[in-house]
């Protein structure tokens, strides 16, 4: 084993630990990401409503499959790190992270892959459930969800570079949270988490395939709901894969430069 | 910056840092103005500090609150680029954090942790054991120490957030220094700590620098703190070093005089003593005056043929007048040549 792997299985053990620790905390924030569910119902009241029961192809049974997908996509694209470092930056506690000899990223990056891990049961477990209730129904080849598990892996690790970016922007900024907000907008109008993309206007659409918002979030859940093909999800990895290595450079750079800027707050 | 001599362990020459402020008036009409004409400064917290310190030397590093200690601790650490000057602790810049340095040194900030808060502080050992990579058997050795010095036995397990103050800090002290740094920067180590854990933190660390020959800089404000571990004495004031000496030296600085203390075999009036010195104090037998320095020898001469007296002593004045006295003025007061440490 590798120093680094070593020193990341170390945070991670740790950080596995402190997640367990907040167990009933992540059920009832799992709880409050509820958007996918809302417009699941709200699609599925238009389809029922519709002539012919379809819109646009999808039935009723298709929106309970594809938004609980979504959601269940969602759930584990969750990321809160902008937070934790707009936090570590204004209160000055980045700094005992910084005196160590390892970049405070792989501690953040350890956290939010173990509250992943201890999210996913309870995750399948009311994916099951409320799948039955509306009926839905997923796809049962399980390459399927080897390709979303790839794409899920790669859109967790792009969007984790992209918010730890926004979060530095506390170096320069009185609070870089809002600048996250209106990214989350664009990552769920375009990402699919209110319509399936194919629904919005065909320009929007034309904008979407340059951003890694799609093959993030609503191919692997098209995938799941038989939605999107195989084929569709290697191109997405792809993109992915371009989006992440723009983003590690970003981060990078974001982090060199603001820690220059660090005015190590308090005492 | 020419690489300092091989035994000198921290080099600052002119060190410098500024920060932008912004201001606002308080209340709505001062936001909105704010709003549209926001108003900024620029302050000059450190202004060109130079010393230097021996391996294994402990330095008091003191000045009144806002004077520019922390400020200097941390860019020395690495954790703030100063606008100007240069630094070298250990052989290297700190600004650049290279890895082999930060394995050499460590800050410790009385009012900030590092431990993780919901879990045992043993978890956060283990942490820093991976990440400063130490090995199993000198991990397994330093701890046994620090538990043993420390009194970590029973404490380990327990959740951080649920220990005591005092012994949550002996664990940020066994975390900081778990990976056996060689420079110490400590920063106010036993801020809110009762008299007791305070000379634990205090013996912990005398032991640390002589078994370690680490070398320590130390910012407090328990005078006891700095009289017990440091001959040195850094001043710091409004961004400027004022003082950089030993201990007796910063106490002749002060224009008051020395304290003689008197056990008597015979009651005197205060009135009475009161012609030899000045702020005389009578209790029972015992009595103590202040007397003008260049006059010690001779009005203690006096006293002892005077006065029937069993013992006399001569002290310096506390620490603290002094350091009182020193802070209300901002003039320099004596700046000790940086070639006494390299030389």
């Amino acid at each position: 084993m590798t120093p680094f792997f070593r020193k990341f299985r170390v945070l991670f053990s740790t950080q596995f630990a402190l997640m367990t620790e907040y167990r009933a905390e992540i059920v009832i924030w799992m709880l409050s990401g509820t958007l996918s569910l809302v417009m699941m119902l709200v699609w599925m009241g238009q389809a029922a409503a519709a002539p012919g029961g379809q819109i646009r192809g999808f039935s009723a049974g298709d929106f309970a499959s594809y938004f609980l997908a979504t959601w269940f996509v969602g759930q584990l694209l969750v990321v809160w790190v902008a937070w934790e470092l707009d936090f570590e930056v204004r209160q000055g506690t980045l700094s005992p992270k910084l005196l160590r000899p390892m970049d405070p990223m792989w501690g953040h990056y350890s956290g939010h892959v173990a509250e992943k891990i201890v999210r996913f049961p309870i995750m399948l477990v009311l994916v099951s459930l409320f799948a039955w209730l509306a009926g839905a129904r997923f796809s049962l080849d399980w390459r399927v969800y080897l390709a979303v598990l790839g794409l899920v892996m790669l859109g967790f690790t792009v969007r984790f570079l992209w918010e730890y970016s926004l979060g530095l922007l506390a170096f320069w900024t009185e609070s870089s949270t809002s600048f996250q907000e209106v990214v989350w907008l664009v990552y769920a109008a375009l990402g699919g988490l209110f319509a399936p993309l194919a629904f919005y206007p065909q320009w929007v659409q034309d904008i979407a395939v340059w951003t890694p918002f799609p093959y993030m979030l609503g191919l692997p859940a098209g995938l799941i709901a038989g939605k999107a093909t195989l084929e569709q999800a290697g191109q997405g990895a792809l993109v992915l894969i371009g989006w992440l290595a723009v983003f590690v450079v970003v981060r990078l750079w974001v982090w060199r430069v603001g820690l220059k800027k660090y005015g190590a707050v308090g005492a | 910056m020419t690489s300092p001599p091989p035994n000198v362990a921290v080099q600052v020459r002119d060190l410098r840092k500024s920060y932008t402020v912004h201001e606002k008036d308080p209340g709505f009409v001062g936001s909105v103005r704010s709003f549209f004409n926001r108003k900024s400064h620029e302050v000059e917290a450190v202004k060109g500090v130079s010393f230097d310190l021996a391996p294994g030397e402990v330095v008091g590093f003191l000045g009144p609150n806002g004077a520019g200690k922390t400020t200097t601790l941390k860019m020395l650490s690495g954790l703030l680029h100063p606008t100007g000057g240069t630094a070298r602790v250990a052989g290297f810049e700190p600004r650049k954090r290279e890895t082999p340095f930060l394995k050499q040194i460590t800050l410790v900030m009385g009012q900030k942790q590092q431990l993780i808060w919901d879990l045992p502080a043993l978890d956060s050992f283990l942490v820093n054991q991976a990440i400063y990579e130490i090995p199993e058997a000198q991990y397994q050795a330093t701890m046994r120490e620090f538990t043993d010095v420390l009194g970590l036995e029973g404490i380990l397990k327990k959740q951080v957030r649920k220990l005591s103050l005092g012994e949550r800090m002996k664990c940020e002290l066994a975390a900081a220094l778990l990976h056996r740094p060689r420079v110490l920067f400590l920063d106010e180590p036993t801020i809110g700590l009762d008299v007791n854990m305070q000379e634990s933190v205090r013996a912990f660390v005398r032991d640390y620098n002589q078994r370690f020959d680490a070398t320590v800089i130390l910012t407090s404000h328990y005078m006891a703190d700095v009289t017990a571990l440091a001959r040195r004495i850094l001043v710091i004031d409004a961004g400027r070093l004022v003082f950089d000496g030993d201990l007796a030296s910063l106490a002749e600085q002060s224009s008051g005089g020395k304290t003689v203390r008197l056990q008597l075999r015979q009651p005197i009036s205060l009135a009475e003593l009161s012609r030899y010195g000045n702020d005389a104090k009578v209790d029972g037998l015992s009595a103590e005056l202040s007397v003008p320095r260049s006059e010690v020898s001779a009005r203690a001469a006096r006293l002892l043929a005077d006065l029937d007296v069993a013992d006399l002593t001569v002290e310096d004045p506390p620490i603290e007048a002094v350091m009182a006295e020193l802070f209300g003025s901002s003039a320099p007061i004596k700046q000790r040549e940086h070639e006494h440490v390299a030389g």
